[in-house]
């Protein structure tokens, strides 16, 4: 018995040493305060599926088992919707600090990391894109756009720097919606301007809640020393993500941004938007709520005001809407983890949201996060929706009633 | 069992490679470096070996300063020591060469296994792994995806992959040089944070050696490749097409 003992110290070491690492991030220590009640667990999309749901997860931490947590695959089942954090009746920030902590000590014993995941990695550390694409062809697409894209260099200055990300820059079907950005902003004469090549990965994506925190303090370090050298007002994003990272990771490591995502940035101009509509769109929409944007972020409204400046649109809602939205299954680096989700639970969650999206009725699925464009643009077409179900982010509706889609 | 990996520094071709102005070289400004993928494969089947036996894993980079990051990845998912060998760009390719400057780099070691790609994308003659057996007189045997030491430490037992789905159980007495196709388990991830620390402790030495008078290959030039035929896209409706492509088939004699 004295050796099972002591064979069980270190485990408890190791628990208690996560639980102090915890308590040094900011509302880590709130980990101790749960309840127990299970909240967490029962509205997690993937629940079923994980052997240790967050409420177990906590449980094994009370018990000193925290080698039972890693050899569990639910730490890599999580989409981050955020759905557990924002129930959570006593705080515990399940999703960026529990998951991600426990990630993070995965990602240090370098084994048992889905290789989709590890590669987006890699590629990410090593070319500032999950995609493994050139950083020199960063703003390519601006070539096409049919607008000027200004690129603002060291010492230059904008009113809004634009960042533009991962998936608008290098993403073919995301780049359309970059480019109808660019014109609705050239059309509202914002003078605005992109980092071009000297941007890269904000690191939210996959990195911060997936728990790579060396890439992600890489990539901020590298970003703001971009920032630094240029002026400007506002940072305008389009992946919410991003707008995560600049709006609570990087404050908390001493660096805030004036950040707005675009769908708050055009909500802000929604009587400028109504008077330079110039086509009705009859068609009836339904909005999906970004993870990211909503529970994580608290952005609801946004969206649906730029979308009601739309002349002719009838825009519809989903069952489970705002702060009930089931989630695309992409957040946090889930986008990389698709195979091993599909392997373990058989259901992928855009397949059943691009459903709900069709009971509506809608013939439109709005959507503010990039990655939802190629998520639930295969949702539909897995799903036999092809022709019935559009996906299209607001931008580009706004684009398209404000008559500047021409050519693209 | 000492163990080294041979971890090339290999032109990354994410970026766009340009002509030098000599019009045999490649433009070493526009050049970023990447670990050969197939030696990636080594370092891990090398990694595996190591969990199953008392053994130390020598990281053996070779490139210019950008094999110093090699060696801290290496060295972050396991490996024991770091050696840099330094060679430019324009003698990496030819792998007459290349053996011949490893060889005694490798010597002095004394490993009883050296790992290394069964293939490297910017190799113009025969495989490294083959030509630095010959220098060394060690056996060699490549294009392997297992390798098993048996307890003694003299001999390992490799599967060696031939065409058409063959497989090939082989032994091999040591020391040998094996040529890594793909290691028995997916590479393993190593933190940006763990290779920082690396970066940070690890001991590197260094081999310096005199570049031998050894040529393989001679580069006369190097050219883009040229754009071939294009291809046909077949128009019309499905009975329409298949007519087509069973014309063409019969055509060219492939039915």
């Amino acid at each position: 018995m004295l050796v099972g003992a002591e064979s069980e110290r270190p485990h408890e070491d190791a628990t208690a040493d996560f639980l102090q690492r915890m308590g040094k991030l900011p509302s880590g220590e709130k980990i101790l305060s749960c309840i127990q009640c299970g909240m967490c667990s029962g509205s997690c999309p993937l629940g079923y599926a994980m052997d240790y749901t967050p409420r177990r997860m906590i449980s094994a931490l009370r018990a000193g088992r925290i080698e039972d947590l890693y050899r569990s695959d639910a730490i890599w089942l999580c989409v981050s919707c955020f759905n557990c954090t924002f129930r959570c009746p006593v705080g515990v920030q399940i999703t960026d600090r529990l998951i991600a902590g426990l990630r993070v000590d995965l990602l240090s014993r370098g084994v048992g990391v889905p290789s989709e995941l590890a590669t987006a990695f890699e590629r990410t550390a090593r070319y500032g894109n999950p995609f493994g694409e050139s950083p020199k062809k960063r703003d390519a697409w601006t070539k096409d756009a049919g607008v000027d894209i200004r690129v603002v260099r060291d010492g230059d200055s904008a009113e809004v720097l634009w960042w533009v990300g991962c998936f608008g820059s290098y993403n073919k079907r995301n780049q359309k919606d970059s480019v109808a950005l660019a014109r609705i902003l050239t059309a509202l004469d914002v003078d605005f301007g992109i980092l071009g090549s000297d941007e890269r990965c904000s690191g939210d994506l996959p990195c911060s809640s997936q728990g790579e925190e060396g890439l992600f303090y890489e990539l901020h370090q590298k970003n703001m020393q971009e920032f630094a050298k240029r002026k400007f007002k506002t940072v305008l994003v389009g992946d919410p993500h991003a707008y995560n990272a600049f709006n609570k990771e990087y404050p908390r490591l001493g660096t805030p941004l004036p950040v707005r995502h675009h769908t708050q940035f055009l909500a802000d101009r929604a009587p400028e938007l109504r008077r330079q509509m110039r086509k009705e769109i009859r068609m009836k929409v339904t909005y999906h709520d970004a993870c990211c944007l909503g529970r994580r972020n608290g952005e609801y409204e946004a969206p649906r005001i730029v979308l009601e400046t739309i002349p002719g649109m009838k825009l519809l809602e989903m069952p489970r809407n705002r702060e009930n939205a089931l989630c695309c299954g992409g957040g946090g680096g889930a986008n990389w983890l698709d195979s091993f989700i599909w392997q373990r639970t058989r259901v992928p969650l855009p397949m059943q949201r691009v459903q709900e999206a069709a009971k509506t009725g809608a013939e439109i699925l709005a959507v503010s996060c990039p990655l939802e464009i190629p998520r639930f643009e295969d949702a539909v077409k897995s799903a036999g929706l092809e022709g019935r179900l559009k996906v299209l982010d607001v931008s580009h509706m706004v684009a398209d009633g404000m008559g500047l889609l021409g050519g693209t | 069992m000492k163990i080294a990996v041979i971890l090339r520094q290999v032109p990354d071709v994410v970026q766009e490679l340009v002509i030098a102005a000599d019009g045999r070289s490649l433009a070493k400004d526009e050049l970023t470096y990447i670990t050969n993928e197939g030696d990636e494969h080594a370092l891990e089947e090398a990694l595996i070996l190591k969990s199953r036996h008392a053994a130390t894993v020598t990281a053996v980079s070779v490139g210019g300063d950008e094999a110093r990051d090699a060696l801290a990845t290496a060295v972050a998912k396991g490996a024991d020591e770091a050696l840099l060998v330094s060679i430019p760009l324009e003698r990496r390719g030819d792998n007459h060469g290349l053996a011949a400057y490893l060889a005694p780099a490798i010597t002095s070691g004394g490993y009883d296994l050296v790992l290394t790609g069964v293939w490297a994308a910017d190799q113009l003659d025969a495989g490294l792994a083959g030509l630095l057996a010959v220098q060394l007189s060690f056996p060699y045997v490549g294009g392997l995806t297992a390798v098993a030491v048996e307890p003694a430490g003299n001999r390992a037992t490799v599967h060696k992959e031939f065409p058409g789905g063959r497989l090939g159980v082989m032994e091999v007495s040591l020391p040998a040089v094996l040529g890594i196709q793909s290691a028995e388990q997916p590479l393993r991830y190593a933190s940006v944070s763990k290779i920082s620390q690396a970066k940070r402790t690890m001991q590197v030495k260094e081999f310096r050696g005199s570049l031998p008078n050894v040529e393989g290959v001679h580069v006369s030039r190097l050219t883009k490749p040229e754009a071939s035929a294009k291809a046909d896209m077949l128009q019309g409706d499905a009975s329409r097409v298949a007519e087509t492509l069973v014309r063409i088939l019969r055509e060219r004699g492939l039915v």
